[in-house]
This record gives C-alpha cells, structure tokens and sequence, in this order.
C-alpha cells in the first residue's frame, strides 16, 4: 500500500504547469473566445509530450498510463487550458486509427468526441476530425450548428453525424469508446479539481487583500469558513481522482465506479469552489473585467462534459445498489 | 502507486478477520456509560488483550505486536465490520498513548502504557473547564509546587467516562502569571486520589457519559508530570500532526456505518435517499483513501500538520449526514430503539468534541489557507 506518485509522474505535472505558467496566462484563455484558439498552449502541450502522452511510442507517443498523467491534467485545470484537450489526446487515441494518432502527438490533429449520451461537440469547429460515438468523420464532410455556451472559450456545436455520413471505426469500437469514456470522465475530474484550487487560490488571495470596516475580509470568519470547506471539498474529491487514474490503469473491475465516484466528487467540490470564490469577491467577482470568470465558465461547462453528474450518478447507483449479483461492496483488492 | 497489501498484511487480516468472528459478542454489550457496561467493556478488551489485538501498533514489550500504520488502518476494518462493542480505552490508548510515547520517561512508559493496554486503568481527559470551551487556553485550574510533588486545585468538565475510569490525564496552570497557553502542564493523576470528586452528568441519552471533576487540594507525586514543566500545551498538541491526526478516528468505523447504510438504501424506492446514500458511500471511500495518502506522506517524512483538521471536519461530518440518512431511510421506525439511533446521538457529538467543528475551519482557514487571524 503505497498511495502516492512516482517522481516521474510529479516531475511531468511539473513541467506541464511550466510550460503553461508561459504559453497559458489569462491572456491567453480570453482570447480563446475569439480567434486565439487553441492558442499557444497547444503546442506546448505538443512540445512536452502530454498530447502524445496516451499514445503508443511506435506512433509517435509516449505510451503513458492514467496514472502517469492525472496529474499533469490537473495541471490543464488550474490554466484552464483552451481547446479540446481531453478529446484530442486522452479519448481519440483509443478511438481513431492507429495512422493518425502520430499528427495527434504532433499537435497537428485536434479531435472533438461525444458520446451517444449528448447532443453536443465541444470546439467541433476547429477540430480536424469528429467523433460521434463509434463514427469518426473530417470535419468537412459534417454539417455543424453552434450554441451559444456558457463558456465563450468552449463553443458548443451540434451534427449531423449518422452511419450514412461518416466510417464506422470497426466492430470493438463499442468497447473501444467505453474505455475512451473512463478516461476522458477521469481527466475530466482531474480538471475539475485543478480548476478548484485555482478558484480556492484566488479567493485566498482576494480575501487576503480587500479590506472591508478596516480589515481584510480574510479576516471575518463567515468567508474563513466558506473556504475552509472548499479546502475540504478539494483535499476529499482529489483521492477519489487519483484512485480512479489507479483503477483504469491497473484494469479493476470497479474502474467505471471509480471513474464516476471521482467525477461527482471531483464536479460538486469545483462548484463549491467557483460559488465561493464569486460570492468572495462579490460585485467586481461578477464581472468581464476580473479574469475570474474564465475558471468560473469552465467548471460549469465541464461539470456536464463526459457526462453530466446525472450520469454518473446512474453509474454508481447501478454499481452499489443496483446489482443484486454483484458483490455488495468492493473496496480495494 | 500501489493500492495492493502485502502477503503478510493480507494474512494479518484474515487473523483479525477470523479472531473477529470467534470473540464477538453476539448481542451488543450495554451501554459504556453504565457501571454493568463499563466492566463489560473492560473485559472486552481485556479479552483483546489477550489476543495482542488491544493495541497492535504499539511495541511488544507494550502489549502490542509493532505493527505498521497500514496493518493498523487493516485491524481496524476488520473491527468496525466485525460490529465489535466501542472501545471503552479509547482516550488512553488513542490520544494519551502517542503523547506518553514521545514524552513519557521509560518508567512513566512501563508503568502506564501495559496496563493501559489491557484496560487495567481506564483514562479519562481533563481538559474542558467550564469557562474554557473551545477556548481551551485560558484554563485556571491551578497545579502548585508541595515538595517533591504538586497540589492541584479546581475544575474540569464534559469528561467522558470519568465516572467509570481509573485515571485522568489534562492540562494545570503551573505558572500562576501565566496567560493562554504559556505555564501549563501536562499531568496524569488517579481518579480515586484524595480531593479528587467526580460529578456524574447525563447526556442526551440519558446515560452518566460525561463527568465533572473537582479537585481540592489533590496531591500529585512529581511522575505524574508527562513532559517538561510549562510545556503542557506544546506536549499535548504535538503529537496532532503526527499519527494521532489519523488515530483519532480511523476509516474502518466510517466505512463498516457506509456498508450499512447502503443495504438499507438497497430496501429503498426512495431515489433521493438512495442517491445521498451513494454519495456518502463515496465520502466514506474518501476518506479512506485519503488516509492512506497521508500515511504515504508520513512515511516520506512530511507532517501532517493542520491536514488533520481537514480530516476532523470530514469524518465527524460524514458520520452525522450517514446516521441522518439512515434514519431517513427507516422512516417511520426511526425514532424506535435502534443501533442506527445509538449511532445517530453518538454521531451528533462529533463536531463538538475534539476540537468543535468552528474551531477546526479556523484553523483550516488560517493554517492551511493562510488567512490572517
């Protein structure tokens, strides 16, 4: 029993939050709701091997596992990383075929993917090619149709993909996609808590400078306890994230449990903490000026990607309550 | 990462496992905080004891088997899923050992730590006082020097179990100058010394679970002194950063009631209740996990630290929200004598005691976050 990660597997979480520290400032996600998408970060993301990370080495990868990479997403998080990352480089290398997996790792191929569950594919628009299910199609041959989304730096479109439209992947994709799904929902998660700690940090930090009746208003314990309980929502959710990364990469026969236990703790404690770093900043928290809204936007626009915490909830109600065969409660091996 | 047990650990289990289900009371023991349940639960761990299961992490020559953390994380599974009676040693072996251990002289270690183990002398805490709650630090009982030893002098109250225990351990003013928590001392003392009066007090359920306790005068030789004299504070929070931060209550109680809580969910149509009961499930999974994440850091040398309040707030939470559901799911039978009821008025004194929840988000505020005081 041993649960914590290998000096790899911080030092690339490390290098990640590096590189982004430079080629993702706010900046960099502001304008990422016009033209600047995917933006910068893209190709550095490229450049240190995340978006190869799920790739197998012979095509151009660095054949990594969940566990090796969780926390680098975490990472993505915190810099609310624009484009469609999850997609591109932890879903579509278990969907598409093996020859263009290496434009992927290049960061020359951006993918957008959904399941049969949603109507919706994020950043579709500037993705080369879609994947709608187990149908994988160019951009180009898809009628697309945009909605307006609460995140601007995260467009949502809607299409026309059918089995007439687009190539089947083959007969395992249905096994394939759900395998893509566990892992996309975990890394889904994993932005979530790192877009958390980034809304707690700057709460922190705000609440440490605004002075109100002649004190910081850190100081008033009605907002030290709204972050206490951030801070607790955010140290619990991110254990259930990393076993989660444990169980899909180690194949156990509770992954999708797992996946989804993280994914709900890992959506509910990011809203908690987007609801207190607005309420914490009040009037100027709600506002275009302060950076703020960009991590605010991106958790509520990912709390419903790779399924909405309904689904989840369904996959763990089916788990634990629903199985009468099953066995009645699987905890670790 | 390795969320595996070792051969050993898996055979360690199975022991405690197997040991369980051969020495379980069948009907629960009564309750604790009554003369006839204080001795039952005595023997219950004197019968423990005899299986060197009392205090499995704890040196040998203790009465323990020196085991790791982790094999201490796996018995205490094993024991909470085994439905085993509460541990009526708890306050000695939880929270006055780890201090004892650190502090303690070998003499005061051997005198007290084997017969703590087998339940011989059962410890009660004298902390709280009646105007120093959660303000812990600016308690007036009073310790002055009287030869080779100190007289003790004043009050102490919401100690659990007092009425019943053998000895108490707290916190006296030995600097009379001193103010908040400067000049105290960290003393250990036989509840049936002279001057000593233990008031019993009722609690919500009726039972004597909570005493006072007065001292007049009470004579206390000079190795009832645990640590150095004017460091009570530092000697009695010290050890809250290490394994006594986990110690306190460990995952296996948390997630035996979650366990529970699920086969009641499985009876229930109810989808709003099923769903909560899920989710706590979750939290319960949590905060195991999460145990084992600061074990790992405690055997790379970090400190907990503050983390511990962190994980205070969570499982005294936790408890609370999983007995209310339970309660929720039995509906019309829930304010009907039950182990869910016990358990849902023993749960409702977790975020009070220990530290009261409000205090821990302080300290998570200032701490961990860093907000100014």
């Amino acid at each position: 029993m041993k649960f914590s990660f290998t000096e790899d597997q911080r030092l690339l979480a490390e290098t990640v939050g590096e590189v982004l520290d430079k080629a993702c400032p706010p900046e960099a996600v502001r304008a990422a709701a016009g033209r600047g998408r995917p933006g910068p970060a893209w190709r550095a993301l490229a450049d240190v091997g995340l978006l190869g990370a799920h790739i197998a080495e012979e095509h151009g990868g660095l054949g990594l596992t969940p566990l090796d990479t969780v926390l680098a997403y975490e990472e993505t998080g915190w810099y609310a990383v624009p484009g469609p990352l999850v997609e591109t480089a932890v879903a579509a290398p278990a969907l598409m075929p093996a020859e263009q997996l290496e434009g992927i790792a290049a960061g020359a191929v951006t993918v957008s993917v959904r399941g049969a569950y949603t109507p919706y594919l994020p950043d579709a628009d500037l993705a080369d090619v879609l994947v709608a299910g187990t149908t994988v199609a160019a951009r180009g041959e898809v009628a697309l149709t945009p909605h307006e989304s609460v995140d601007a730096t995260r467009p949502l479109f809607t299409d026309d993909l059918d089995a007439g439209a687009a190539a089947a992947l083959g007969p395992e994709a249905g096994t394939a996609f759900g395998g893509a799904f566990d892992a996309a929902a975990l890394m889904t998660a994993a932005q979530l808590v790192g877009l958390g700690r980034r809304l707690r940090e700057e709460a922190v930090g705000y609440a440490g400078q605004r002075r109100q009746f002649g004190k910081v208003i850190g100081s008033f314990q009605a907002l030290k306890h709204q972050l206490a309980d951030v801070a607790i929502a955010l140290e619990f959710a991110a254990p259930l994230v990393h076993r989660a990364a444990y169980a899909l990469t180690h194949g156990a026969p509770t992954a999708s449990r797992d996946v989804s236990a993280a994914r709900t703790a890992a959506s509910a404690a990011a809203h908690r903490a987007a609801r207190t770093a607005l309420q914490v900043h009040g009037a100027i928290g709600y506002t275009d000026e302060l950076d703020l809204r960009l991590w605010l936007n991106r958790v509520w626009a990912l709390r419903s990607a790779w399924g909405d915490d309904g689904l989840h909830r369904a996959r763990l109600r089916a788990a634990l309550l629903d199985d009468p065969s099953g066995p009645r409660t699987v905890r670790l091996p | 990462m390795d969320l595996t047990f070792t051969p050993h650990q898996q055979e360690f289990r199975e022991e405690v496992r197997a040991w369980l289900a051969g020495h379980v009371p069948a009907e629960p023991l009564p309750s604790m905080d009554t003369a006839e349940g204080f001795e039952r639960h005595r023997d219950w761990e004197r019968t423990l004891a005899g299986a060197r299961l009392a205090v499995v992490s704890w040196p040998e020559e203790y009465g323990g088997r020196g085991a790791g953390l982790i094999d201490w994380l796996i018995f205490e599974e094993e024991y909470w899923a085994s439905g085993a009676p509460g541990r009526v040693s708890q306050n000695g072996i939880f929270l006055l050992a780890p201090t004892l251990m650190a502090y303690g002289t070998d003499e005061q270690k051997r005198r007290h730590l084997p017969r703590m183990a087998r339940a011989d002398d059962v410890w009660a805490q004298a902390w709280s006082e009646p105007e120093s709650g959660s303000d812990l630090a600016s308690l007036r009982a009073t310790a002055r020097p009287d030869g080779d030893g100190w007289r003790l002098n004043g009050q102490k109250t919401w100690s659990s179990r007092a009425v019943y225990a053998d000895w108490c351990f707290g916190l006296f003013r030995t600097d009379p100058e001193s103010e908040r928590h400067h000049g105290l001392t960290y003393f250990m003392l036989p509840l049936d010394s002279e001057g000593v009066t233990v008031r019993p007090i009722a609690q919500l359920d009726g039972e004597h679970g909570f005493a006072e306790i007065f001292f007049d005068d009470v004579h206390v030789p000079a190795d009832g002194v645990l640590g150095e004299l004017g460091q009570g504070w530092k000697v009695a929070m010290a050890t809250t950063s290490s394994e006594r931060g986990l110690t306190l209550r460990s995952p296996g109680r948390f997630m035996a009631t979650a366990d529970r809580l699920l086969e009641l969910a499985r009876q229930s149509d109810d989808q709003t209740l099923r769903d909560a009961a899920v989710a706590a499930w979750t939290d319960s999974e949590a905060y195991r996990l999460h145990t084992f994440r600061a074990a790992a850091r405690l055997a790379e040398g970090i400190e907990l630290g503050a983390d511990s309040s962190l994980m205070k707030v969570f499982w005294s939470e936790l408890d609370l929200r999983m007995h209310e559901l339970a309660l929720d799911l039995l509906g019309p039978r829930a304010p009907v004598a039950s182990r869910w009821l016990d358990g849902f008025l023993f749960a409702l004194a977790g975020p009070i005691y220990a530290g009261t929840n409000e205090i821990q988000r302080n300290i998570i505020a200032e701490r961990v976050l860093g907000l100014p005081r």
